[in-house]
C-alpha cells in the first residue's frame, strides 16, 4: 500500500491530471451525445402554430412545419407569444402494453402538454413573474386513461410560451417505455443540475478561502482568484433556477455578467500567477471587464440575442488568445506546474469552444449540458493546487531567509560581543591603570617621602637617634598598611572603615594623651556616584580623617575626642568632635588643612561642615547612600 | 591587650618558628631572652623542613610565616591542625591583610601577630592566645560575619551532620561580639557594652576561629555531598 502511494507520489501531477481530464471529457461526450433510447422515439419534427403577442383569441395563428430543436430566438423576427407543437404519435408504441414516459430535454420558458385535447401537464403556465422551465429537463408519465386504443389516433401537443433571449422553444421530446426514458432523464438531470450545484459550492468554498488569504496578505493574485471564484459561483448558482424570483432583465444581466467577470478575473489571475508580462493582453482583458457591464446592459435593453452571441464570441476569442500565450510561455520541458496548467488550460479551452459551438452555433450535441461546468471544477482545483504549492515554496523560502537572517544576527551578535569584550577589557585596563596610578601616588606621597626623610636623617649626621629612626620607619610601615587596608573589600561600610583607621591612629592619640570615645553605630553603606565606595574612596576618607586627627593632635589641645556615626534622612553621617580650644588660627576655615579635607571629601561626594562644639571643634561629614545598608548585621 | 602571667607561668611554653627571614628569627630569639621560662624547641626555614619536623617537635605554640620560599604556609597550618590539635598556631605576617588572614584561619590558625611588632607585643600575643584569647580586626570581624551568614547555614541539616553543624553555628553572644568588633570597638569597650569580662571577649573570638575552621570543613563536605562526591 505504502509502496503504491510512494510510486503515485513520484508520478508528476500533470500526467494523472491529464488522465483524469481525459476521462471527464469522454464521460461528458457520452452523456451529451444524442443517443437513442431503445424502444423509445425522439420526435424530431412537428407542426408549430404560433400566436403572436397581442393577437386576439380568434386568431388561428401561423402554422408551419419545423425541425426540432426549434429555437425562437433563431427565427427572423424572433418568435414571441404562444406556440403549439403538434407531434405525431410514434409508430409501434403500443399504449396498452406498458407505462409510457415523456422526456422533454428542453422546453420553455413555460409549457403545458395536451393529449387528445386534455391538459395533463402544466408548468408555470400561469405564473406572473419571470420563469424559465428550459434550464432543467422534464419527465412525465403519459396518463393511460387519456390514450386512445388506436395509437395513430393520439394527438400529442406541447404548448410553449416563450421568453426573448432565453432560446425558448422545444427540443425533440422522447416518448417510450417509462423506465428507460426515466433513466435517460435522470442521467441528464444529474449532469445538468446536481453537477452544477456541486461545482458552484466548490467554487464558493475556494473563493472564500482565497478571499481570506487575500484579506490576510493583500496579495493581488489571491484577490483575483477569489473574484473569479465568486463570479463563477454566482453564474452557476443562477443557471439551474426555474423560478429565480427576480425580473428577467436582472437575472439575465447577472447571469451573463458573472460569466464575463469569471473569465476576465481568471485570465488576470493566470498572468499574475505565472508572472507573464503581456501588457497588451492584460489591457485587452481589463477592457473586457470594463466594457462587459455596458455591452450586456445594452443586450438586455434591446433584447437581441445576436448581441450576446457577439459578446460570448469575444470572450471565447480572448480566452483562445490568452491560453495560447500561456502555452507559448510555458514550453514543454519546463516545470511540472506549468505542464499541469497547460494541460488543464487546454481542456478548459476545449470545453469552452465546445459549449460555444454547440450552444451558440448549433453544432451537434446536447446544448443544455455545458462542458465548462465540470471542466471548470478541475480547472479551479488545479489552480488551488498550484497556489498551495506556491505558498509552500514561499514558506520554505521564508524559512531559508529566516535561517540566513538568524545566521547573520548570530554573526553580528558575536561581533558585538567581541566589541563589548574589547571595550570591557579596555575599561578594565583603564581601571587598573588608574588604580595603579593611585597606588603609585600613595606610595610616593606617603611611604616614599617617609623613607626619604628617614634616609636623609640617617645620612645627615653621626648623631642619629635610633628611637627617632624606629618611629619614622614605623610610620612608613603604618602608611603602607593603611594603603593595603584601603584595598580590602569594605563595601562602603563606614564603621568598618573607621574601625580600621582607629587601629592606625590609636597609638598617636594615646601618645598625645587624648582619650578616644567611640560612639559608632551601623549606618547605610556609603556610595560614590551610585556605586559603593571603592578603595580609592576609602583612601580619600582615610587621608581626610588622618588630617582631622592630625589637626586635633597638633592644634586642638584637647583631652578627649569623640567619633560618632548616625543616620540622617537615609544618609550616613560622621562627626569627629574634640573638647579643645576650638577653631583657632591654625584651624581656620580656608586653611590648608581644611581645604585639603574639603577637597578629598568632594572626591567621594561627601559634604563637610566645621563647627564650634563649645568647647572644641566638630567636623561633620554627610555621605551619600543608596537605600540598602552597608552590611546586613542580622543574626546568622 | 591584657597581659596576665597567671596561667602562662603555670605551663611550660615551648615555641616552634617556621620562618625563612633570619632577622625575624633573631628578633624571636631576642624576645625569648625576656622570658627565660619559654623555649624555642625548633626552627624551620622552609615548608619541606617544617613538614618533616614541626609536628614531631610537639610545641605549644607554632609561629608560622605564610610566605615560605617553597610553598604556602596555609598548607602547613592545615596539617598541623590535624597532627597537633592542642597546639596554638600563630600566623606571623607583615601586613595583617584580612583577605589572606581569613584563609589562614580557615586552615586552622588560632591567631596572628604582625611582623615589625615589639618584643612586648609578641609576648603579649603569645600570652593572649594561651589564655584563650585571640586578636581580631574590624575587617576580619566583618568578613567572619559574612562567612557565617547566609541561607546555607540554616538550610535543612542532614541528621548525620547535625552535631557538627551545630558546633559551627554562632551563639547570640558571639554575633554581638563580632558586630561590635566590626564597628571598630576594642575589647575593653565590648566587655563594658556587653557586661562581660575582657577575658570572655577574647575567648569568644578564639572560639569563633575554631568554628570558622570547622565551618569551612563542613562547608567543603556539604558541597561535596551536593555534587555527589561523597
Amino acid at each position: 500500500m505504502g509502496g503504491v502511494l510512494r510510486a503515485l507520489a513520484r508520478v508528476p501531477a500533470w500526467t494523472w491530471v491529464s488522465a483524469l481530464l481525459g476521462l471527464i471529457l469522454i464521460a461528458l461526450d457520452l452523456v451529451s451525445r444524442p443517443v437513442s433510447v431503445p424502444g423509445a422515439t425522439a420526435l424530431t419534427s412537428a407542426t408549430a402554430v404560433l400566436r403572436r403577442v397581442g393577437a386576439g383569441t380568434d386568431d388561428p395563428g401561423e402554422s408551419r412545419a419545423v425541425r426540432l430543436p426549434h429555437i425562437w430566438d433563431d427565427e427572423s423576427p424572433p418568435w414571441e407569444g404562444d406556440a403549439q407543437y403538434h407531434l405525431g404519435w410514434p409508430q409501434g408504441l403500443e399504449p396498452t402494453s406498458q407505462r409510457i414516459g415523456l422526456y422533454l430535454p428542453r422546453v420553455g420558458a413555460r409549457f403545458r402538454v395536451l393529449l387528445n385535447d386534455e391538459v395533463f401537464v402544466e408548468q408555470n403556465w400561469h405564473t406572473v413573474d419571470y420563469v424559465d422551465t428550459s434550464v432543467v429537463p422534464w419527465f412525465f408519465e403519459v396518463p393511460e386513461k387519456l390514450l386512445l386504443p388506436n395509437p395513430k389516433d393520439n394527438r400529442l401537443v406541447v404548448e410553449v410560451r416563450g421568453q426573448l433571449l432565453r432560446k425558448s422553444g422545444l427540443s425533440a421530446p422522447v416518448l417510450g417505455p417509462y423506465e428507460l426514458v426515466q433513466q435517460r432523464y435522470e442521467r441528464v438531470y444529474w449532469w445538468q443540475v446536481y453537477a452544477t450545484w456541486m461545482v458552484a459550492a466548490c467554487s464558493l468554498m475556494l473563493g472564500v478561502l482565497t478571499g481570506l488569504l487575500w484579506l490576510h496578505g493583500r496579495e493581488r493574485v489571491f484577490g483575483l482568484l477569489a473574484a473569479a471564484c465568486f463570479s463563477w459561483s454566482v453564474r452557476l448558482g443562477l443557471t439551474p433556477l426555474v423560478d429565480p424570483r427576480m425580473p428577467f432583465e436582472l437575472w439575465f444581466y447577472l447571469h451573463k455578467l458573472s460569466f464575463t467577470a469569471y473569465c476576465g478575473f481568471l485570465y488576470l489571475f493566470l498572468w499574475d500567477l505565472f508572472d507573464v508580462r503581456a501588457r497588451w493582453a492584460r489591457h485587452l482583458v481589463v477592457a473586457l471587464l470594463c466594457i462587459g457591464p455596458f455591452w450586456l446592459a445594452a443586450t438586455t435593453w434591446v433584447a437581441n440575442y445576436n448581441l450576446y452571441r457577439i459578446w460570448t464570441g469575444t470572450i471565447a476569442a480572448v480566452s483562445v488568445v490568452t491560453l495560447t500565450m500561456m502555452f507559448m510561455r510555458a514550453r514543454w520541458g519546463l516545470d511540472n506546474n506549468q505542464r499541469l496548467m497547460v494541460v488543464v488550460g487546454l481542456v478548459t479551452l476545449i470545453t469552452g469552444v465546445r459549449d460555444f459551438g454547440v450552444v451558440q452555433l448549433g453544432w451537434p450535441g446536447d446544448g443544455d449540458l455545458r462542458w465548462m461546468t465540470p471542466g471548470s471544477l478541475v480547472f479551479m482545483l488545479t489552480l488551488a493546487w498550484v497556489m498551495v504549492q506556491r505558498a509552500t515554496s514561499y514558506v520554505q523560502k521564508v524559512g531559508e531567509l529566516n535561517r540566513d537572517l538568524e545566521l547573520k544576527v548570530r554573526e553580528k551578535e558575536s561581533e558585538l560581543r567581541l566589541a563589548f569584550e574589547q571595550i570591557r577589557e579596555a575599561e578594565r585596563t583603564q581601571v587598573l591603570e588608574s588604580e595603579r596610578r593611585r597606588l603609585t601616588r600613595d606610595m610616593h606621597d606617603g611611604l616614599g617621602s617617609q623613607l626619604v626623610q628617614t634616609l636623609n636623617m640617617v645620612r645627615s649626621g653621626a648623631d642619629v637617634d635610633a628611637r627617632q629612626v624606629e618611629s619614622m620607619i614605623n610610620h612608613a610601615l603604618e602608611e603602607l598598611r593603611m594603603t593595603l587596608d584601603s584595598l580590602e573589600p569594605m563595601e562602603g561600610d563606614l564603621p568598618a572603615i573607621l574601625g580600621t583607621l582607629r587601629r592606625r591612629i590609636a597609638p598617636a592619640l594615646e601618645a598625645a594623651r587624648i582619650e578616644l570615645e567611640w560612639e559608632v553605630e551601623e549606618v547605610p553603606a556609603i556610595t560614590d556616584r551610585g556605586a559603593r565606595l571603592e578603595s580609592r574612596g576609602v583612601m580619600h576618607l582615610f587621608r581626610c580623617l588622618q588630617e582631622v586627627f592630625a589637626n586635633i593632635i597638633k592644634h586642638a589641645r584637647a583631652s578627649r575626642v569623640t567619633v560618632r556615626t548616625w543616620t540622617q534622612e537615609g544618609r550616613p553621617m560622621l562627626s569627629v568632635t574634640d573638647n579643645g580650644v576650638g577653631l583657632g588660627p591654625g584651624y581656620r576655615e580656608g586653611g590648608r588643612g581644611l581645604s585639603n579635607i574639603r577637597l578629598r571629601a568632594t572626591e567621594i561626594g561627601a559634604h563637610v561642615r566645621f563647627g564650634d562644639a563649645a568647647p572644641g571643634t566638630t567636623v561633620e561629614f554627610a555621605f551619600s547612600a543608596t537605600a540598602t545598608t552597608g552590611m546586613d548585621m542580622s543574626s546568622p | 591587650m591584657s597581659v596576665s602571667t597567671k596561667n602562662a607561668s603555670q605551663m611550660q611554653t615551648s615555641l616552634y618558628l617556621i620562618e625563612d627571614d633570619l632577622s625575624v628569627r633573631d628578633f624571636v630569639l631576642h624576645t625569648l631572652q625576656a622570658r627565660p621560662d619559654w623555649s624555642l624547641v625548633g626552627h624551620s626555614d622552609s615548608l619541606a623542613h617544617a613538614s618533616a619536623h614541626a609536628a614531631d617537635a610537639a610545641a605549644n605554640v607554632y609561629l608560622v610565616d605564610l610566605g615560605l620560599p617553597d610553598g604556602r604556609g596555609e598548607d602547613l597550618l592545615k596539617s598541623l591542625a590535624k597532627t597537633n590539635p592542642g597546639a596554638e598556631l600563630l600566623v606571623f605576617t607583615v601586613f595583617g591583610d584580612e583577605s589572606r588572614l581569613i584563609g589562614a584561619l580557615e586552615a586552622g590558625a588560632t591567631g596572628y601577630v604582625l611582623k615589625g611588632c615589639t618584643s612586648e607585643d609578641l609576648i603579649g600575643a603569645i600570652e593572649q592566645i594561651q589564655e584563650g584569647g585571640a586578636p581580631i580586626s574590624p575587617l576580619l570581624a566583618r568578613m567572619l560575619l559574612k562567612r557565617f551568614r547566609g541561607p546555607d547555614d540554616v538550610a535543612p541539616v542532614q541528621a548525620a551532620a547535625d552535631a557538627v553543624v551545630k558546633q559551627t553555628l554562632l551563639s547570640e553572644r558571639e554575633i554581638d561580639v563580632l558586630r561590635l568588633v566590626a564597628q571598630g570597638y576594642v575589647n575593653k569597650e565590648i566587655a563594658r557594652k556587653l557586661d562581660i569580662s575582657m577575658h570572655t571577649v577574647g575567648s569568644h573570638i578564639k572560639n569563633l576561629y575554631r568554628k570558622l575552621a570547622v565551618h569551612t570543613r563542613v562547608q567543603v563536605v556539604r558541597v561535596a555531598q551536593e555534587r555527589g562526591l561523597v
